[in-house]
């Protein structure tokens, strides 16, 4: 839902901040790569500080009038939304040690209960995806996929 | 005029495998484009890592990303029509005149409609597409590294005064696409920049890691956010056919909108939201003597849908010519040509025809093939809008960790892609657009290398980017469409406050 209050208002200047501090830690990275040789007239630096200069001019420009911004979840929604993305970290850590299907389970069936499935279709949709997937990416188009310790 | 590149094209299209692809593609595209809210970016960035790793050729994949494009732009139309929620962007305008007709029991008969004038929207680009990229390809050729880049300024120039209402976010969108693409190994000088000491991070951030991050994971959070209940698809469809006097009525709004899509779908950064909005005002304007726009007018309804997709192929002309995208989509699939080691440019169409005109005669085919499915098989397109989120989102973020992973079989990737795709979530909630932020990855490495050049031919003389001719166009131009809405804008409000003072 878009947000035009001065809740909105302060996303955005919080936002124009943390991309104002961006640009100044990019400026200063950039000022200080370091290089041996470089064959051109600019070398290596000059194309990054000048984009952080245009980054920090822009982020002033967004901090003097915000504009709209999305209302950002609370409570129980914001903590469904960091849900999503810890179960992806989630998968990603198990693909290697445990294995694509036992990955994909994971996530599937813990997103599929965020998303509103009772716990059951969740864990039988978590099976399903799982199941499909290791058919059509290691069966059928041959994608290398690790298996993990449970099906070596 | 040289078109000898499309024939070998249809050679190239017209193998098994490719048409093949080009139906699956068509098939998969409308059904992405059928769904709220996954629109033809999505798709894309979604398949084109798993055709990347199962070795299809380069003309394959862009046949097959081709075809999700062009399909995804049928199918935004399938849910603006019969749910009201635009499947993508571009089918915002559709909704005004699509759902009232589908609330009068006249939905099949919408969809129809709207299905023949993507079909003549789609052709007449292609057709246009076909024409007109060989000319712009060897004008390009006189192209010097100055040249390319005011080149750029300008298509960037062309964004942040065309998408969205708030240039000031696009272009900050622009500058960090930038910023990600000076990641890396520094190719003239050998310099490290940005890698903190990860060797990984050598070869800059994959592109397939940064679109699917930026498109794929921060939409499930998206979806996540709007999951409400209340909205229900209109089951009944009515006739499937379209009455002959609405499709009369509707000859000249498609064959405006064409010309509207492709002409703005030439000019790069904009897309196909931009094109179907001012061909419906357009339409609005030239044919709206009864009032009967947004109460299910078939006019309203054609003339936006026509533009969508005639929008699609004008975005091929500056990516296949100059190397520079037309849409957000179209710089994916540029991104799509460097995972091949294929550098998009003047030099595309001479140094690989066999792809450029393979990729221009399937859309040809991929036309055909769109109203072929299009019309009997809408009944089952329909029923992609009734698989529910919980269902559909874990299948989206395997294919996204999958995608990612088999690209190079690492878990930094994934990381880097859960990052980004939070990020991007940050970013859209602050109403930033996410295609800027692609223009300027897949512009940044030729952008930088070409001004490095020219001002080491010049030595270090910055006149070298307004000697030329061509040069001076271009600025005039990125002057021009940076300024122009600036103009528009302040003389609206002049005149606002006259009438307000009259008043």
């Amino acid at each position: 839902m878009a947000d035009s209050t001065s809740n909105g208002r302060t996303a955005g200047r919080i936002g124009a901040a943390a991309l104002l501090i961006l640009a100044l830690v990019f400026g200063l990275g950039g000022a200080t790569i370091d290089y041996a040789f470089a064959s051109d007239p600019l070398g290596p630096r000059v194309f990054p500080v000048v984009l952080a200069s245009a980054l920090a001019v822009l982020a002033l420009l967004y901090w003097r009038s915000p504009g709209v911004a999305e209302t950002f979840p609370r409570g129980s929604h914001l903590l469904r939304t960091l849900a999503v993305p810890s179960l992806v970290l989630l998968s990603a850590l198990l693909l290697d040690p445990a294995g694509f299907p036992v990955s994909v389970f994971v996530l599937t069936a813990g997103v599929a209960w965020i998303f509103g499935a009772p716990p059951r279709l969740a864990l039988l949709s978590g099976a399903g995806h799982a199941l499909l997937w290791w058919v059509v990416f290691v069966r059928l188009l041959s994608v290398y996929l690790p298996v993990g310790w449970l099906f070596a | 005029m040289n078109l000898d590149y499309l024939w070998g094209g249809f050679a190239v299209a017209l193998t098994t495998q490719n048409l093949l692809i080009g139906l699956v593609g068509c098939f998969l595209g409308t059904m992405i484009g059928a769904l709220p809210a996954i629109g033809p970016i999505n798709g894309i960035a979604l398949l084109l890592p798993i055709a990347y790793t199962m070795g299809l050729p380069p003309e394959s994949t862009m046949i097959l990303l081709a075809a999700v494009y062009c399909g995804a732009e049928y199918g935004g139309r399938i849910s603006s029509i019969l749910l009201n929620v635009p499947g993508d962007a571009g089918a915002v305008m559709t909704a005004l005149d699509g759902y009232p007709m589908a609330k009068q029991g006249r939905a099949g008969e919408a969809l129809a409609i709207s299905g023949l004038s993507s079909f003549v929207g789609g052709v007449i680009g292609t057709i246009a597409l076909a024409l007109f990229a060989p000319i712009l390809s060897s004008l390009a050729i006189g192209f010097g590294p100055a040249e390319y880049f005011v080149l750029m300024i300008f298509a960037l120039a062309t964004l942040g005064s065309m998408v969205g209402n708030q240039p000031v976010k696009t272009l900050m969108g622009c500058v960090l696409g930038l910023m990600l693409a000076t990641i890396g190994l520094d190719a003239t000088s050998g310099a490290y920049r940005f890698t903190f000491g990860e060797p990984e991070l050598g070869e800059g951030i994959e592109f397939v890691v940064l679109v699917i991050g930026l498109f794929s994971i921060s939409e499930a959070l998206i979806i996540l956010e709007n999951q409400s209940a209340g909205v229900s698809a209109i089951r009944k469809l009515g006739r499937m056919v379209a009455r002959l006097d609405d499709l009369r009525r509707c000859v000249m709004p498609t064959l405006r909108g064409s010309a509207i899509g492709f002409v703005i779908g030439v000019l790069p950064g904009t897309g196909a939201s931009v094109a179907s909005a001012i061909s419906y005002t357009t339409e609005k304007r030239v044919s709206d003597r009864e009032g009967t726009f947004g109460k299910g007018d078939v006019r309203g309804l054609a003339a936006p849908e026509a533009a969508n997709n005639a929008t699609a192929c004008g975005a091929f002309v500056p990516m296949l010519t100059l190397g520079v995208p037309g849409s957000g989509t179209t710089a994916v699939m540029l991104g799509a040509l460097m995972l091949y080691n294929i550098q998009p440019g003047p030099l595309l169409m001479s140094e690989h025809p066999e792809m450029v005109g393979g990729l221009v005669a399937s859309l040809f085919i991929g036309n055909v093939f769109l109203l072929a499915l299009n019309l009997p098989l809408v009944n089952l397109f329909a029923r992609v809008l009734t698989i529910p989120n919980w269902l559909l989102v874990p299948g989206i973020l395997v294919l996204s960790v999958v995608g990612v992973y088999s690209t190079n079989a690492s878990a930094l990737s994934l990381y880097l892609m859960l990052a980004i795709g939070m990020a991007g979530w940050l970013l859209r909630k602050l109403g930033f657009d996410m295609a800027p932020i692609i223009l300027g990855f897949v512009l940044g490495d030729v952008m930088e290398i070409n001004m490095r050049n020219a001002l080491a031919i010049s030595g270090g003389d910055v006149s070298i980017f307004f000697k030329s001719w061509i040069s001076l166009v271009l600025w005039g131009l990125a002057i021009t469409v940076a300024v122009l809405p600036f103009m528009l804008g302040w003389r609206a409000k002049r005149i606002g406050r006259s009438a307000d003072a009259r008043s």
